[in-house]
C-alpha cells in the first residue's frame, strides 16, 4: 500500500535523512519545518501517517499537532520521534492516541517495520470498509423489497379477513356474501 | 485449531441454543471451530465433547458464559443504518410526547425504551443521543432506557460505554464523537450525562420477560435472525405482549413479521417501516 507520509521535525538533518530514506522505499513524503507549518499541510491534505518529533519550536508541539491530526482524521497514524530523556511524553502520546514512538537516534528499520504494520492494518480496514460498503448496498435493496413485500402481505391479510367476516357473516344471504368478497377483491 | 466431530457438533450447538437461544445449523462448523477452540484450550480440554460436561458441571456458569460471548455476534455501530433513528426522531418520539404528555405541567413525561439486543450499547446510546437533541431539557422527562443483551461481555462493554477507534468512527460524526464522548487512554468515552440515561442487563430472549414492564418503544434488530422459526415466533409474541397498546416495534431492515406474529401491523414512514399491534 502506498502511503503518504508527513514529516514534521525542526532538526533539518533528521527532516532530510527520513525525507530521503522514506522517498527511497516509495512513501509519499512531506516535510514540514515545524508543527505549526504541518499543521498547515493537515489542513490541505490528507495523510495516511504523520512522523513528528515531540518537542519543536512554536504553539504547536507534537502532542498538539498529534491532536489535530486526530482531530481532522481519527484514521491518521501518528508516530512520535523523541529523545530518550522524554519517554514519559511519548507514553502521554500514545495514551492521548499516537499508534507508536521511536527513539532517537532514528533505527530506519525499526521503522520501516512499523509503517509496514500501519498498512497491512490500513488495507485490512479498507477491506473490511468495501465489504461492509457492498453489504450495506444489499442490505438496503433488500429492505426495500421486504418492505413492499410486508405491507402488501398485510394489505392482502386485511382483505382475507375482512371477506372471512362476510362469509361468517348469518345475517348476509349466499349472494350477498359472494357480492362483498368479490368487491373486497377488487378493491 | 481443534476439529469438531460430527456427533460433537450436534451435542454443542443443541447446548448453545439452550443456553442462547441461538440456532447453528451444521454448516456453521467452521465458525464453531473458530469461536471455541480456544475456549477449550483454555479450560485445558481435549476436546468439544469435554468442554461440553466441564460446562454442564460448572456451577458459576463460568465456562457458558464464555461460550455465549464467544458465538454471539455483536456487528453493530452508532446510528446502524439511519432509517431507524430518523424514524424516531421525525415520527414516534413527536408522536408519543403528545400522547404521553401529562395535563398537569408538574408531571414528568414518560418514556419507556427498550433496545432488546443493545449488543455492546451503539444503539442505545444512539437512541440516548436522539432523546437529548429532541427533547432539550430531559429533566421534564422521566425516561426509562433499557439495553439488555445475552452476552455478559457485551453488557459489560455497554455498561463503560467506552470504544476504541474502530468501534468509534463508524456511524458517528465528528461533531458528534466532539459532543458525546471523551478521550481517554485511546478511547472514546460516553459523556455521563448521556450514560446516565441507560441501564444495562444481560437478559436472554428465550425466557420469560418478568419483571420488565411495558414499553412504548421496543428496538429488536438483527437478533431474531439467529434463532430458529419457532423461536422467533415466541419471542414476538412475548414482545407484543410487553409493548403499549400505542406502542412502537421496530425490527432490522431486512427482517419480516409476515408468518410470524399476526398481532402486528406494518406502517411505512418515508423509507422506514415500524410495527403497531392491530
Amino acid at each position: 500500500m502506498n502511503m503518504s507520509i508527513l514529516v514534521a521535525d525542526d532538526d533539518p538533518v533528521i527532516r532530510r535523512l527520513l525525507e530521503k530514506r522514506l522517498g527511497d522505499v516509495g512513501y509519499g513524503v512531506t516535510v514540514a519545518v515545524d508543527g505549526v507549518e504541518a499543521a498547515g499541510k493537515l489542513a490541505s491534505s490528507h495523510f495516511d501517517v504523520v512522523i513528528t518529533d515531540l518537542v519543536m519550536p512554536g504553539d504547536i508541539g507534537g502532542i498538539e499537532l498529534l491532536q489535530i491530526a486526530k482531530d481532522k482524521d481519527i484514521m491518521t497514524e501518528v508516530i512520535v520521534i523523541t529523545a530518550h530523556s522524554s519517554i514519559d511524553t511519548a507514553v502521554d502520546a500514545m495514551k492521548k492516541g499516537a499508534v507508536d514512538y521511536l527513539e532517537k537516534p532514528v533505527n530506519f528499520d525499526e521503522l520501516f517495520l512499523r509503517l509496514e504494520k500501519i498498512a497491512q492494518l490500513k488495507s485490512l480496514v479498507r477491506n473490511a470498509d468495501d465489504l461492509r460498503n457492498a453489504m450495506d448496498v444489499t442490505e438496503s435493496s433488500a429492505a426495500q423489497t421486504i418492505q413492499n413485500l410486508e405491507i402488501t402481505a398485510a394489505d392482502l391479510q386485511l382483505k382475507i379477513d375482512q371477506i372471512d367476516t362476510f362469509l361468517r357473516d348469518s345475517q348476509l344471504n349466499e349472494y350477498d356474501k359472494i357480492d362483498k368478497a368479490l368487491q373486497v377483491i377488487g378493491s | 485449531m481443534i476439529k469438531i466431530t460430527p456427533e460433537e457438533l450436534k451435542t454443542i450447538t443443541g447446548y448453545i441454543h439452550d443456553i442462547s437461544g441461538i440456532h447453528l445449523e451444521a454448516s456453521k462448523k467452521y465458525l464453531l471451530e473458530t469461536r471455541l477452540s480456544s475456549v477449550v484450550e483454555e479450560h485445558g480440554c481435549g476436546s468439544y465433547q469435554e468442554l461440553y460436561q466441564k460446562a454442564k458441571r460448572d456451577a458459576r456458569k463460568v465456562i457458558e458464559k464464555q461460550i455465549i460471548d464467544a458465538i454471539s455476534t455483536n456487528e453493530t455501530l452508532f446510528f446502524r443504518d439511519n432509517g431507524p433513528f430518523e424514524l424516531l426522531r421525525n415520527k414516534i418520539l413527536p408522536d408519543l410526547i403528545d400522547a404521553r404528555t401529562p395535563r398537569s405541567p408538574r408531571l414528568k413525561t414518560p418514556l419507556r425504551i427498550w433496545s432488546a439486543a443493545s449488543s455492546t450499547g451503539q444503539e442505545v446510546y444512539s437512541i440516548a443521543i436522539v432523546l437529548k437533541e429532541l427533547l432539550n431539557d430531559i429533566s421534564k422527562y422521566n425516561i426509562k432506557l433499557l439495553g439488555t443483551d445475552i452476552s455478559d461481555a457485551a453488557v459489560k462493554q455497554a455498561s463503560m460505554g467506552k470504544y476504541n477507534k474502530f468501534e468509534i468512527e463508524r456511524g458517528l460524526t465528528r461533531d458528534k464523537l466532539n459532543k458525546y464522548f471523551t478521550l481517554s487512554g485511546g478511547f472514546w468515552k460516553i459523556k455521563d450525562e448521556i450514560r446516565a440515561m441507560a441501564n444495562f442487563r444481560k437478559l436472554n430472549l428465550m425466557l420469560p420477560f418478568a419483571g420488565l414492564g411495558k414499553f412504548d418503544i421496543v428496538f429488536c434488530r438483527n437478533v431474531a435472525i439467529y434463532f430458529t422459526l419457532e423461536d422467533r415466533k415466541k419471542l414476538f409474541n412475548k414482545i407484543a405482549d410487553i409493548l403499549e397498546p400505542d406502542g412502537y416495534l421496530i425490527i432490522g431492515s431486512t427482517e419480516s413479521l409476515t408468518g410470524i406474529c399476526s398481532r402486528f401491523t406494518p406502517k411505512r414512514h418515508l423509507r422506514s417501516i415500524f410495527y403497531q399491534l392491530k
